[in-house]
């Protein structure tokens, strides 16, 4: 890689920073403080909200909802939140009156593992099947010769990586 | 079978499978509510009356067979079951150990009182404020009616408008044992 | 009268249906090709029919014909013209007329575009797009038909969903369906080449073209539609992974990786049944999606209304074709040799196929998550949801693997590659997302995933630059030119490989704007009186009136915001909260100001009775541009992609001077 590409790399790497950099004019909200201020107990109030089903809507949550219940529900958590409770407490809470179904997140137990784990254990598996699967095919012999016309071979790869390094 | 291979049974288990729920799920709604509460006890209430008179305390009526409903002005089915729930009040408010009440849901008083008026009323009412009642009791919408018991523990709960079938099983099935087995509380 | 033509032409094109289904089969039977050619004609007098079918709604549609039960039911003589037209799909029973309409137009195209290169495939091309069809008209005429008339006739109509009175929403449900019945060619070709046993690289390469079109709409249209949720359903968010958001992008997925694998088989013939198993299931999949949109067998915003009698048929009709293509395939593939000829476990097929195994992964926690409320259900254990949390928790990962592989894949070489080869290709490349991770966390980027998300960008954009300055270089060197028009040589040399770097970019830009509209999102709800004032990041909202506003056909209020930045005010803003007076339901206006390619946003979903005071929701989406940006990237991709000029082998691999660094040479793909 010569110099060249490096500069429009970094070039192009600090034009974004540049842009993007303004955004973070304001740091992380503060770990709580003694009395919760309004942004971080708005902050808070979403955070809860966005796990919890509108009962009473399709599938949105209470947070995107903007129906008398889900209003309401979202006042209660701001209450409770102020009362101290933290968010499992509160989630349980809705829990113990509408049932798992008011959570947009099962929660991780029983059967319900089957569906948090279940695409990691089908990547694993699917990995290991894969990687095993290729280790064979490449061990195997194949009995008729490769295809004559491959478009690049390695032979010609490393000629032009040597004129490549020829025109720097 | 000759060429048969696994991924040819898991294939068509899966789309069996498949077929399967999907045609089971066909016969089920989605929009059908989960109701979690019964047999738990009865959240406290203490709200004010509609009327404005005094606040409602549920605790004070321990020993008492308590009937909630859920209601709004702006609610269809209410107007449908109203009558019905005149009734029930007419046949038991003899009987001490029963008491109802309405819990006027996302509504406005004076709304509600027009409601009221033009309707007929005979029971009292309540002010659910910022929907604290109907959170507490996991409501989804109105109408919805609930049989507390003299334990202060929720029996029963009705989704949707008391009338017809559901009203003789309200109140020969449902109120009416619980105030049977009331005598020997006293 | 006009509505009864059309319904006749409908009922026609159903009889011609069985014509095309019947003709192919005598005509593979006797050999004889003439039965083809009816074949091919009953095709296009589909085509028509259907279209005069159309025309007859929109002419329902223009002449506010109400004694059309649909047409009553979608619209209304108030209504705009523009939308009068949309009116036909703003339903259920239109937008099936819709999509048998566009499947109808496909299977016209493919036949007329094929008949003289592919005369093999034309009699099951004919026979499997005339099944589709049949199934779709039968679904048209019996169980919900758009013709249906009304008595008494209604004075007027009950107007179509204000919602769905949107520019974005005219061309969303078009869009889509042009990508979910797209698909349906390369599938029928899939299926050509199972019952011919012409199982090569023919049906991969004739088709390559539409399935890129396909996914183009596809792509297209569920970002039209994340679009109009966007601002439409006013809650600052584009994608809530609802049921039927998921039934448009689990097809997505797997065309996705159908793209992909199949560049295996054109090149390496190798992944033949893989192949033919992703396109059947990418077309499956549409149709199941239909399915689930369309029995109300799931909770979703967008779900029509249930009715067990078309869910019936809709599932029998899902189960046939998936039988008999599935099928198909069990029984062909079994005879099919395998002829993998692999040569090294690091190699471009390989980086394919973990590809594809990611993809079927995200499909597979996508279609889980969908099904999952359905199946607790039918077992009677609870009731659950499954939401946003679950598929940030689970799918995310997936995609971050996806991305990274984007930075890995196409700079691979075929076959075998030397361990030395791998550092060399992947040390800049991590070096710099390395780098780029410290800097972001010395900006103040702190959140993990946020970071993770960063660095895998910016490893893939230094693979994809450090590629086009090499190849740039190349042909600048070997044509004696500079490093631009060294790159439309490139580009010349191999434009299917290009544009799909391209689209690979947008899919960056799309996933630096995900990361930040999502992550960096600040968002306020409060309830504001005329006067006050809320403080947002760096800006400053103050609101200055609350006022009562009208429109043709609604009423409604307006909030007039003054938006400050350090003391200097830089907008106003003026969200609305409607009141659409003939169909009685309300909506939410949003006003939007776009700030260095992010949105200041704001709604008022509630405003009090007589007018104090008003709920507010406030958002700053940084970057959330970069969404659809990355979006128009990925389309311009494509489309260049579908119109681009495969060279014939202009040069020979033999010759020292016509080798192509990473850009092979295309093998010739006769031009239609």
């Amino acid at each position: 890689m010569n110099l060249r590409s490096l500069l429009i790399l970094l070039f192009v790497m600090t034009s974004s920073f540049l842009g993007v950099s303004s955004l973070f004019a304001q740091t992380e909200p503060l770990p709580p403080a003694l009395s919760m201020d309004e942004d971080l107990l708005q902050q808070k109030t979403k955070e809860i909200s966005r796990t919890l089903r509108c009962a009473v809507c399709q599938s949105e949550s209470i947070w995107e909802s903007n129906a008398t219940l889900a209003i309401q529900m979202r006042d209660i958590i701001r209450e409770r939140l102020i009362a101290g409770e933290n968010a499992d407490e509160i989630r349980a809470y809705f829990v113990s009156r509408y049932g798992d179904y008011i959570v947009f997140k099962p929660r991780f137990r029983g059967i319900n593992m089957l569906l948090w784990g279940g695409p990691f254990i089908l990547l694993l598996i699917g990995g290991i099947f894969l990687s095993r699967a290729l280790r064979r095919w490449t061990t195997q012999k194949v009995e008729d010769a490769p295809e004559p016309l491959a478009p690049i071979d390695e032979k010609q790869r490393e000629r032009i990586e040597a004129e490549l390094r020829s025109f720097k | 079978m000759k060429g048969f291979r696994t991924w040819h049974g898991l294939l068509l288990m899966g789309l069996f499978g498949l077929f399967f729920l999907f045609y089971q799920g066909l016969w089920g709604d989605p929009t059908a509510l989960p109701t979690v509460i019964i047999a738990e006890p009865a959240p406290e209430i203490i709200a004010p009356s509609l009327y404005g008179e005094k606040q409602m305390v549920l605790s004070e009526h321990r020993g008492k067979v308590v009937v909630l409903n859920f209601w709004a002005s702006w609610c269809q089915e209410c107007k449908l079951e109203h009558k019905f729930l005149l009734a029930i009040q007419k046949r038991f408010e003899d009987n001490p150990n029963f008491v109802m009440y309405g819990v006027n849901y996302q509504d406005k008083d004076n709304l509600a009182k027009a409601y009221l008026d033009q309707h007929g009323n005979n029971f009292e009412h309540i002010v659910d404020l910022k929907g604290k009642i109907s959170i507490d009791y996991g409501v989804y919408g109105v109408p919805e009616t609930f049989v507390i018991d003299q334990e202060g523990v929720i029996r029963h709960k009705i989704i949707g408008p008391v009338l017809g079938d559901t009203f003789s099983d309200l109140v020969q099935n449902k109120i009416e044992p619980l105030l049977n087995q009331s005598a020997p509380l006293s | 009268m006009m509505i009864e033509i059309g319904h006749f032409a409908v009922v026609t094109a159903l009889v011609l249906s069985f014509v095309g289904i019947v003709t192919p089969l005598i005509g593979l039977k006797t050999r004889d090709a003439t039965w083809v050619v009816v074949g091919r004609r009953a095709m296009i007098s589909m085509f028509v029919l259907i279209t005069i079918g159309m025309a007859a709604m929109f002419y329902g549609y223009l002449t506010e014909d109400y004694s059309v039960k649909y047409i009553y039911a979608t619209s209304n003589s108030k209504l705009p013209i523009f939308y009068k037209i949309a009116g036909l799909w703003g339903g259920h029973e239109g937008s099936l007329l819709l999509w048998a309409w566009i499947l109808a137009l496909y299977s016209m195209l493919a036949t007329l575009i094929h008949w003289k290169s592919q005369p093999v495939v034309m009699p099951y091309l004919i026979l499997i797009e005339s099944i589709v069809l049949c199934g779709f008209l039968l679904l048209i005429l019996f169980l919900s038909n758009p013709f249906e008339r009304i008595f008494p006739v209604p004075a007027d109509g009950k107007d179509l969903n204000p919602l769905l009175q949107d520019p974005a929403m005219v061309v969303h449900p078009p869009l889509l369906y042009l990508g979910y019945v797209g698909l349906s060619v390369p599938f029928s070709f899939a299926m050509a080449a199972l019952f011919s046993g012409r199982l090569g690289e023919e049906w991969v390469k004739a088709t390559q073209r539409w399935t890129v079109f396909a996914w183009l709409c596809l792509s297209c249209g569920i970002l039209m539609g994340g679009y109009w949720a966007y601002y439409e359903l006013g809650w600052g968010g584009y994608w809530g992974w609802d049921p039927v958001e998921n039934a448009a992008f689990m097809p997505w997925l797997v065309a996705t990786a159908f793209l992909h694998s199949t560049m295996v088989q054109e090149k390496r013939k190798m992944f033949k049944v893989w192949n033919l198993f992703l396109i059947i299931l990418a077309f499956s999949l549409s149709l199941i999606g239909t399915f689930l949109v369309r029995s109300g067998i799931l909770s979703s915003v967008h779900s029509f209304a249930a009715d067990p009698g078309r869910g019936v048929f809709i599932l029998g009709f899902v189960i046939f074709m998936l039988m008999l293509s599935f099928g198909t395939l069990m029984i062909r593939s079994a005879k099919l040799k395998s002829t993998v000829r692999m040569e090294s476990m690091v190699s471009r097929e390989s980086a394919f196929l973990f590809n594809n195994l990611f993809f079927l992964v995200a499909l597979a926690t996508v279609f889980v998550g969908t099904l999952y409320p359905l199946l607790m259900e039918v077992m009677e254990l609870q009731k659950v949801s499954v939401g946003a949390p679950y598929y940030n928790a689970v799918f995310m990962p997936v995609a971050l693997g996806l991305v990274f592989l984007m930075g890995v894949g196409p700079y691979i070489p075929w076959r075998k590659s030397k361990p030395e080869n791998m550092k060399k290709l992947l040390t800049v490349p991590l070096l710099v997302a390395l780098t780029s991770t410290i800097l972001f966390f010395i900006l103040g980027v702190r959140k993990p995933y946020a970071l993770a998300g960063l660095a895998v960008v910016f490893f893939v954009l230094t693979a994809i630059v450090i590629d086009f300055n090499k190849v740039s270089t190349f042909f600048a060197k070997r044509e004696k030119v500079n490093k631009a028009q060294g790159f439309v040589s490139a580009f010349k040399g191999n434009p299917r490989r290009i544009t799909g770097i391209i689209i690979h970019l947008g899919v960056l830009v799309m996933v630096v704007g995900i990361i930040f509209s999502s992550m960096y999102q600040a968002e306020k709800i409060l309830i504001m009186k005329p006067g006050e004032e809320v403080n947002i990041k760096s800006f400053r909202f103050r609101m200055a009136n609350l006022y009562g506003v009208k429109g043709v056909n609604w009423g409604g209020q307006e909030a007039l915001f003054d938006v400050y930045q350090d003391g200097k005010i830089i907008t106003q803003m003026r969200p609305q909260k409607r009141f659409y007076t003939v169909s009685q339901t309300p909506t939410t206006e949003t006003a939007i100001y776009q700030l260095r390619m992010g949105h200041l946003f704001v709604t008022i979903p509630e405003v009090a009775p007589d007018g104090t005071w008003a709920r507010v929701r406030i958002l700053h989406n940084p970057l959330v541009l970069w969404v659809w940006y990355g979006g128009g990237i990925m389309a311009i991709g494509a489309f260049m992609n579908i119109f681009r000029r495969d060279r014939r082998r202009s040069v020979p691999v033999a010759d020292s001077k016509g080798v192509i660094p990473e850009v092979s040479p295309n093998v010739a793909q006769p031009t239609r």
